[in-house]
């Protein structure tokens, strides 16, 4: 039995539908990322999940209790914020205690485990500051320091490394994961940024249109993506219908003959990323071979791209600087046959 | 470059440094002068004479006394509605412009609505009889009571805006954050809301004691001549009795305990909420 589970929640905001049909479950000590674009309504779920709000529809099970309308003081979540939300009339060390001192709890514990709290975020020694005399990473860490010391049973995190600077967002999240670890809490955590959320999580949640599209480990992501909303969200940009004519070999709309490495009964959808492409000179012999014809040829540094016109379609191809083709060259593409993918 | 910015910054601030020397502080210096020279000579007996009269006594303690009660009504009164207004309403700027309407009226006109209001044939007393608590019509006016009413309706406007001013920069984030940490909705008002407001509280409540202190339309009109306060002394001694010392002299007084109380509400706002 999962930990949290939500069920088939609708929520919004008055007559504007965010999420309809949702469901999502995380395990106990996972870390799940919720990926997916601004204003998907990741935030929304997020605070429904603390109790922020209600859903109109559906329910949220934790530990097997039903937590949907359970008040959100009496939930043992942490909720780090993207604003950071410190309380700026209290000092660093009074933020930190906020919790404990809810729970009634003596002194002198507060004492010990707000001074231990804020050794493992690396900030001994701030304890009297106030948070406008903090930097953004610092009171980042406060943040986290605060969520973290309630022992909460699940951790939440909107956006947490967004205001920081690359450096300091890299280093952070390697933070995150690694008190992960160690403390073993479970975690949810959103972000729009694909890579921040691949470094650091067992299992990617991508939503879109309101719905998680693919769960899943992020390898499992990357490498198998099962929509072609989640095939281009992880850089696949070639996409072509396929049509079985024998084991593990298809034919294009064109006519030509693809070999891969999977099955599929009957017609499916494959993919494959622009760099697994290999491009020769026109009438080359090579295997799962489509002519076409150079459009644009754009200079990105390492590699180059190509975009070619086929038969059937558009073709974005990255080559490597050595090959030199020019705009209005006729060329033949090779698709590497364990890279095409296939999506429903 | 910086020796520049900073002279045209003086150049700025000179007109209204001017205009605050020239009209409040050269008269308000030979104001404190005059009450330290009755007979051409430096001495406190006018102060001394002053301290020592039973009628000025009881006035200045009714004009604290009746200042601070207005003050606390104005907080009481004020805070709920702010909150409401700045939290929860969706109509904000409708409420706002309810709350701030009594202002574009003045304090004679007011004044006037409440000799109506609390007359003896007033809807007040009208309804206190027909409804049988009273046998016969109460005196509300020219005491008291109705110069705190008219006080109160005065300046809780003031105390609103105040208070919705640092209340509207109260994220709602940290309220969740509060609840987030355990705290319920009593918790997190007391906890943050309220110390986050504390600054907004003491403005207002400034506003409305000195508003209160030196207010002379509401309690001339209102007062009855048994319940006198520092300002409409200061006129009596000044117009009536022509006695120009000793209308300076309470005229200082009432500076001096304006300025006292209100440096002491901004003290206990700092021991409240350090940072604001
Ligand atoms: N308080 C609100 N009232 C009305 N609409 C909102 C509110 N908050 C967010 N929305 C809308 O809900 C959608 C999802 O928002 P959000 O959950 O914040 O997205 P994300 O966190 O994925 O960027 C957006 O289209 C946004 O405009
Ligand atoms: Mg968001």
């Amino acid at each position: 039995m999962a930990l949290l589970e939500l069920r088939n929640i609708t929520a919004g905001y008055g007559q504007n539908i965010i999420l309809k049909d949702f469901d999502l479950s995380v395990e106990k000590g996972e870390f799940v990322s919720l990926l997916g674009s601004s204003g998907c309504g990741k935030t929304t779920c997020l605070r429904m999940i603390a109790g922020f709000s209600e859903p109109m529809a559906g329910s949220i099970l934790f530990d097997g209790k039903d937590y949907t309308h359970v008040p959100l003081h009496k939930r043992n979540f942490g909720f780090v914020f993207q604003s950071y939300a410190l309380f700026p009339h209290l000092t660093v060390f009074d933020n930190v205690a906020f919790g404990l001192k809810m729970r009634k709890l003596d002194k002198a514990i507060i004492r010990k485990e707000v001074m231990h709290m804020l050794k493992v975020v690396d900030l001994e020694g701030f304890e009297q500051r106030f948070p406008r005399e903090m930097s953004g990473g610092q009171r980042q860490r406060v943040a986290l320091a605060r969520a973290l010391v309630i022992k909460p049973d699940l951790l939440m995190f909107d956006e947490p490394l967004s205001n920081l600077d690359a450096k300091l967002r890299v280093k952070m999240r390697v933070e995150i994961r690694r008190l992960q670890q160690e403390m073993g809490f479970t975690a949810i955590y959103v972000t729009h940024d694909q890579e921040e959320c691949f470094a650091i999580s067992d299992k990617v949640a991508i939503m879109n249109g309101g719905v998680i599209e693919q769960m899943d480990s992020p390898s499992e992501i990357y490498n198998h993506p099962k929509t072609e909303f989640i095939a281009r969200f992880v850089g696949f940009e070639n996409f072509f219908d396929l049509t079985r004519t024998g084991e593990r070999a298809f034919t294009l709309p064109s006519g030509a003959q693809v070999n891969t490495r999977f099955d599929h009964a009957g017609a499916c959808k494959g993919c494959i990323r622009p760099g697994d492409i290999a491009v020769y000179p026109a009438g080359a012999d090579v295997p799962n071979a489509i002519a076409g014809r150079v459009q644009v040829c754009t200079f990105l540094g390492q590699r180059k791209q190509l975009n070619v016109a086929t038969d059937i379609g558009e073709f974005v191809v990255s080559t490597d600087q050595s090959q030199v083709f020019s705009a209005g060259e006729a060329v033949t593409l090779s698709l590497a046959a364990n890279k095409i993918i296939p999506i429903d | 470059m910086k020796q520049k910015k900073n002279r045209i910054w003086l150049l700025l601030i000179l007109p209204g440094t001017l205009f605050i020397t020239v009209f409040m502080l050269i008269p308000l210096f030979s104001l404190c002068l005059t009450s330290f020279f009755p007979d051409q000579s430096f001495s406190f007996s006018s102060y001394l004479k002053l301290f020592g009269d039973v009628y000025f006594q009881q006035t200045f303690l009714r004009s604290i006394r009746l200042s601070l009660l207005s003050t606390l009504l104005c907080a009481l009164l004020g805070y709920p509605t702010a909150y409401y207004i700045s939290k929860h309403s969706r109509h904000k700027g409708v409420m706002m412009a309810l709350a701030v309407f009594p202002m574009f009226t003045s304090p004679v006109v007011r004044s006037f609505s409440w000799m109506v209001i609390l007359g003896k044939r007033g809807i007040v007393n009208n309804f206190l009889v027909w409804s049988g608590l009273f046998a016969k019509p109460q005196d509300l006016l020219y005491n008291e009571f109705s110069m705190t009413v008219g006080f109160v309706q005065l300046f809780l406007p003031q105390m609103i805006l105040s208070l919705i001013g640092v209340m509207d920069n109260i994220s709602d984030d940290l309220t969740l954050a509060a609840g987030n940490l355990g705290a319920t909705r009593l918790g997190s008002f007391f906890h943050v809301v309220l110390p986050l407001s504390v600054s907004g509280l003491v403005t207002g409540s400034v506003l409305v004691f000195t508003g209160c202190m030196t207010a002379y339309t509401t309690p001339q009109l209102l007062g009855g001549a048994d319940t006198r306060v520092l300002s409409t002394m200061v006129y009596q001694y000044a117009m009536s009795l022509r006695d120009w010392t000793q209308a300076s002299v309470v005229a200082v007084v009432m500076i001096a305990v304006t300025m006292l109380i209100s440096s002491l509400f901004s003290r206990i706002s700092r021991k409240i909420n350090p940072v604001a």
